[in-house]
């Protein structure tokens, strides 16, 4: 750009001109808002939200203990001790998320071989205390049971893309 | 030496080393399951398979001596393919149960399935299953995952001298098992844990309790007996979850015993986590403070030689430094580091070393065993004997009750008079001795703790004399200790002074009233209901025999959790690392006496561990030269005296509970029930 | 006692309830300033802004504010507590006080005093006291810095605003508001003096500390500026007090240039409308371009809004008021000579 023509549409305020009437374009242009709570947006079924341990169709807790999603958690977030049960089978005594950690990042879904840990559609989990967001394995299983519908969907709907 | 070429690379290499070991030797890996260099060579897992030109197949390099003008090819496509090949072969039957496998993240099959194997498996038959085998408390197995490379069994037929184990069947139904179902019954059963590259066999205390990766590893010292492994403690937040072995040839190459490796739950129970003051009969919780203070107000009214101190199995050489000199403030030479009463003269330090040294042992051309039975006393140097004795023209006499020593031993009787026999000339082995080059005499400490032990000693010294068992390069006179403490402490002078009482004079002091106060630092091998009123102190980690009896208990800290110095039986000064911090109120042992010694205003001159180290080397230079040997000179000591005629008596009746720690591990009780008492309680980890 | 009553008293309640007509509706348009400035950004964001306190978020602003009231006010322990607490009442009192001499209409105005001009613009500098104030009295960092920049700012910027009002004095040929927009009966200044106009608009952004140049505040290096420590209500003061300063300036505006309350044409339609109607309007079409900056164009870095009031406002209102007059002396059209 030549001198003289930089310096004209600096002097004439032609960039901010431009900039004013494209905001002002957008200004009447149809608004996106969702009303939320009321109506929310959809979501996708890869859509990472409150986590949840998943259970066999059987009952039997899936998670085996194998520490790899503690291993992985970026934000050292998960905590998980594990004993031998009664039947000899590998299984957690302790599994703990503090939600507060958490960067949701879905590396601990991809990390289970077995699926037991999934991040479920359910991102509406606001609690009043700190301690609320500290998530035991009760509380994970409990979830599992109760999103496990959607959880099974979206894990089939996903499926051909893992 | 013979020329070759390795990866179009010449090398001179020495002759008669197998095709692996020379590209070792050149810095080159190559993948390997049944191959490990202190067994012996198998040659049947073929993931070693190198390609050797002229050679129509691949060979498995780790069963081909090298030969003059060899061209071998390691980086090929052609032995990549080979590999590959191999790896899905060892993958058809090996389960993908990686994710509740706790070998995972330490396999190595795994590693090199990631290293040198394919993406994919052709395989799409079921998997085979074999039967769980039975392995004993201290194994876990799942022989679906075994790949039968035999390390276990030629570990168990060699290494161990146990041979229960074997593998049965023929090509998919190979199973390996000790043929009937029974624990294997060796003291060094853990290492095949080690040894074994999957899963099949693993530790069965530390099932699933956490992943290699989660754990902080510390490079320390044992002290569960007196060769002092060199180990790694594994610790994942505060609890020691494992213990490994570390390679050391000098000491205990890479095995360790059983009671190193699965006492570990015993750091985790009975321990003392604060100070406790008893009171009206009870003990009662109390602050270091007013324990400190209770002491030093007992301490006060009393005269110097009222005050006892002794020294446990396990006490370190900082906190012996310490409380040596706190005694000797307080104007007591009444102090005593061998508990079990061994004769041995601290002043001179070739009659309680192993002076011939560990390694020493795989040049010993004979070997005569005095009251020791090594195999409980020392399991690991029991192996490296049994090592000398496989390699062959060893013989091996042995005095001292019948025992099952894993080799063949020449009994020669189980008391001194066997030993007066060879003394005299005569008898089967005194022909033995008189012709190997290399004689070697160990000394238990079953011989040497009787109340004629000095007299023994000089038996033994006269025996050593006579059959020129030390000569200008060789010294094969050696004592075999049973603590890890005592010859640090004898190291330390930590035995009675001048007109001192020993251990046995503290207790009868203590009995008749002239010793008021005794300080007990991890003292549980004496006699504690023999203390009658006196006034007991007991610094230690357990709560075991001594802290039962003690008026005032000071919380210390066990092996793992200091920083300390421990002497090995060779003489060499090892250093253990704090792995994990001593638990609750617990201190590091020599900064309790240190503390102790303000409240009785006798403070001692040092504040840190580098200033008590050099107080340590004031005592004994011998402790500048830290994880070396250094011979002793050869000197006169025993005293000659009148031998009572009775057998050596074993004073181990139980390998698995012979400390504070193996006796609060349940691993160890678990063990004690089934290979002393024939029961087999099956754990959860059993299935 | 009635006299009194007469020659003092009656005045006085009377000045009260002038005041009052004049604040109660400033106060209201400050709070639904902030519910304009949220919808209108929103919209230009293709969002709905707030809309769920009340029909269309009518509510919002009393819901802001009820909020801001109940909250406790923290002061820090390491603050000057009387300067602290004084600082946002000198900047909400400022911006009251400044209203006096604005004209709503003819003859509509609390004060009509003669140097009115001159009286708006020494108010509008000591704005910059109570953000002095709060910024040394926060005993922080970051307040501090704040007001320092904001201080250093207004006072830059208020030069080229002065010189350009001195090119529309010139024009006027009076310092009474009244009387400046009288003079733009035939033409708003706005016409004759577009560049003046636009510079004296950008300076005042400048002077209320707004996008883009809210430097003061910049959230991102000095988090909040000089209110960083401001809670509850003093904050509310400062916040209502920097909107009210918006409004004065937005009117200043329109005084100066858009005509203040005269209808654009002095014709049959927009006659019918009051003056006070199209003076509000005009304030309106003001905060709403102050908004609309906002909306569009990021903040400068400090160094380049130096540059721009010193290097290039500076010389170029300083050419205006040359220009300015020497246009009114060679064609003869100095305002009193008529």
């Amino acid at each position: 750009m030549g001198f003289i023509e930089k310096n004209t549409r600096a002097i004439l305020l032609i960039e901010l001109a431009a900039g004013m009437a494209l905001t002002l374009k957008y200004f009447f242009r149809r608004k996106v808002t969702v009303n939320y709570p009321y109506e929310k947006g959809p979501l996708s079924p890869r859509f990472r939200g409150e986590h949840a341990l998943r259970r066999y169709p059987n009952g039997e807790e899936r998670c085996i203990a194998c520490k790899l999603c503690e291993a992985i958690c970026p934000a050292q977030a998960i905590v998980i001790e594990a004993q031998p049960r009664d039947d000899g089978s590998r299984r957690t005594t302790r599994y703990d998320i503090d939600m507060t950690k958490c960067i949701y990042c879905g590396y601990c879904e991809e990390a289970c071989p077995v699926d037991a840990i999934v991040e479920g559609p359910n991102f509406e989990f606001a609690t009043e205390t700190r301690e609320e967001l500290m998530y035991d394995k009760d509380k994970l299983l409990a979830n599992g049971d109760q999103w496990e519908t959607e959880i099974a969907e979206r894990l089939r709907l996903n499926s051909p893309f893992r | 030496m013979v020329n070759i070429t390795i990866d179009k690379e010449k090398h001179d290499v020495e002759a008669g080393i197998t095709v692996m070991q020379a590209c070792e030797h050149v810095g080159i890996e190559i993948p390997r399951f049944c191959y490990h260099e202190r067994l012996s060579i198998a040659g049947n897992c073929r993931m070693c398979l190198v390609d050797i030109e002229r050679s129509p197949k691949p060979v498995a390099s780790c069963a081909m001596p090298v030969a003059e003008g060899m061209v071998i090819n390691t980086n090929t496509p052609d032995v990549h393919k080979m590999r590959k090949g191999v790896m899905e072969f060892l993958l058809i039957n090996h389960p993908l149960d990686c994710p509740i496998c706790d070998q995972g993240g330490e396999c190595d099959l795994q590693d090199q399935a990631m290293g040198f194997g394919w993406d994919r498996s052709r395989y799409h038959e079921n998997k085979r299953a074999v039967k769980d085998k039975d392995f004993g408390p201290l194994i876990k197995t799942t022989m679906t995952r075994c790949i039968h490379c035999t390390r276990c069994v030629r570990f168990a037929t060699e290494i161990a001298g146990v041979p229960e184990l074997g593998a049965t069947g023929r090509g998919e139904n190979t199973e390996i098992g000790t043929y009937i179902e029974k624990a294997i019954s060796s003291e060094l059963s853990g290492n095949m844990i080690d040894l074994c590259p999957v899963g099949a066999l693993t530790n069965a205390p530390y099932a699933f309790h956490a992943r290699s990766w989660e754990l902080k590893k510390t490079e320390s010292i044992d002290v569960m007996d007196a060769l002092g492994s060199n180990i790694r403690v594994d610790a994942r937040g505060p609890e020691v979850m494992r213990i490994l072995p570390r390679l050391n040839d000098e000491v205990n190459e890479e095995w360790i015993s059983d009671k190193t490796r699965f006492a570990c739950d015993g750091l985790r129970r009975q321990r003392l986590d604060r100070p406790y003051v008893r009171k009206n009969g009870k003990l009662k919780e109390a602050s270091w403070d007013s324990a400190f203070t209770t002491i030093a107000h007992f301490a006060q009214e009393l005269k110097g030689d009222q005050i006892g101190a002794i020294a446990g199995d396990l006490a370190d050489c900082e906190s012996m430094t310490a409380l040596k000199d706190l005694m000797t403030a307080m104007g007591t030479n009444n102090i005593d580091c061998r508990q079990d009463g061994a004769k041995l003269d601290s002043g001179i330090r070739a009659s309680y070393l192993f002076n011939s040294t560990t390694p020493g042992i795989d040049r010993a051309s004979a070997m005569l065993l005095i009251g020791a039975n090594t195999r409980f006393d020392v399991p690991v140097l029991n192996a490296r004997i049994r090592k000398r004795w496989t390699r062959g023209s060893c013989e091996i006499g042995y005095i001292g009750q019948q025992a099952d020593l894993t080799y063949p031993v020449t009994h020669l009787g189980d008391g001194p008079a066997a030993l007066k026999t060879l003394l005299n000339g005569r008898g089967p082995f005194a022909k033995v001795m008189r012709t190997a080059e290399r004689p070697m005499i160990i000394i238990g400490s079953d011989a040497i703790t009787r109340p004629d032990g000095a007299a023994v000693l000089a038996l033994a010294r006269q025996v050593a004399v006579k059959y020129e068992v030390v000569t200008s390069d060789w010294n094969g006179f050696n004592v075999l200790q049973r603590a890890a403490s005592r010859v640090g402490g004898l190291d330390l002078g930590f035995v009675p002074g001048r007109g001192g009482l020993d251990v046995a004079g503290i207790l009868s002091g203590a009995v008749d009233g002239s010793i008021k106060m005794v300080y007990l630092l991890g003292a549980d091998e004496v006699d504690t209901t023999k203390f009658g009123n006196a006034f007991i102190i007991y610094q230690g980690h357990h709560g075991d025999a001594g802290a039962q009896r003690a008026d005032v208990i000071l919380p210390g800290a066990a092996y793992t959790e200091k920083n300390a110095t421990y002497v090995n039986i060779d003489g060499r000064v090892q250093l253990t690392r704090l792995a994990v911090y001593p638990p609750g109120d617990a201190r590091e042992d020599w900064t309790i006496i240190r503390a102790l010694s303000e409240f009785t205003k006798h403070t001692l001159p040092y504040d840190n561990l580098r200033q008590l180290r050099a107080r340590m080397v004031q005592l004994n230079s011998n402790f500048l030269n830290v994880d070396q040997a250094v011979p002793a000179l050869w000197q006169d000591f025993g005293t000659e005296g009148h031998i009572k005629d009775t057998p050596f008596e074993s004073k181990i009746n139980n390998y698995y509970m012979t400390d504070p720690i193996s006796r609060a591990s349940e691993t160890m009780a678990h063990c004690t029930e089934v290979f002393l008492r024939g029961e087999d309680r099956k754990t959860p980890a059993n299935g | 006692m009635v006299e009194i009553w007469d020659n003092y008293g009656l005045p006085m309640v009377w000045m009260i309830l002038k005041i009052i007509a004049i604040v109660f509706p400033i106060m209201l348009s400050v709070a639904y300033l902030t519910l304009a400035e949220r919808k209108v950004i929103g919209a230009m964001h293709l969002r709905k802004g707030p809309n769920v306190v009340g029909p269309f978020g009518l509510f919002q602003p009393l819901a802001d504010g009820l909020k801001l009231f109940l909250k406790e006010t923290i002061i820090p322990s390491g603050a000057n507590r009387g300067v602290f607490i004084l600082a946002p009442c000198v900047t909400f009192v400022l911006a009251l006080i400044a209203w006096a001499v604005i004209p709503f209409d003819k003859g509509m105005v609390l004060s009509n005093i003669n140097v009115g001009i001159l009286y708006l613009f020494a108010i509008s500098s000591l704005g910059v006291y109570g953000i002095l104030m709060a910024g040394w009295a926060s005993n922080s960092r970051y307040a501090f810095l704040g007001a320092m920049r904001s201080a250093a700012q207004m006072i830059s910027y208020e030069v080229s605003m002065g010189l350009i009002i001195i090119t529309v004095l010139l024009c006027v040929g009076s310092l009474n508001l009244s009387d400046i927009v009288m003079a733009q009966r035939e033409m708003w200044f706005i016409v004759p003096l577009f560049p003046m106009g636009v510079i004296f608009f950008v300076s005042t952004l400048a002077e209320t500390n707004r996008h883009p140049f809210d430097l003061p505040e910049a959230e991102a290096e000095l988090v909040a500026g000089y209110n960083v420590e401001y809670s509850a209500m003093t904050f509310a003061l400062f916040f209502l007090g920097e909107y009210a300063n918006m409004i004065l300036m937005s009117a200043m505006t329109s005084v100066l240039f858009l005509g203040g309350w005269l209808p654009p044409f002095n014709a049959i339609p927009f006659t019918w409308i009051p003056g006070p109607v199209w003076f509000a309007l005009k304030i309106a079409f003001c905060l709403f371009i102050f908004i609309w900056v906002r909306a569009t164009f990021p903040r400068y870095r400090y160094d380049q809004l130096m540059r721009l009031g010193w290097k290039i406002f500076l010389p170029l209102s300083l050419a205006a008021v040359a220009i300015v007059s020497g246009i009114l002396v060679a064609f003869n059209l100095t305002p009193n000579h008529g």
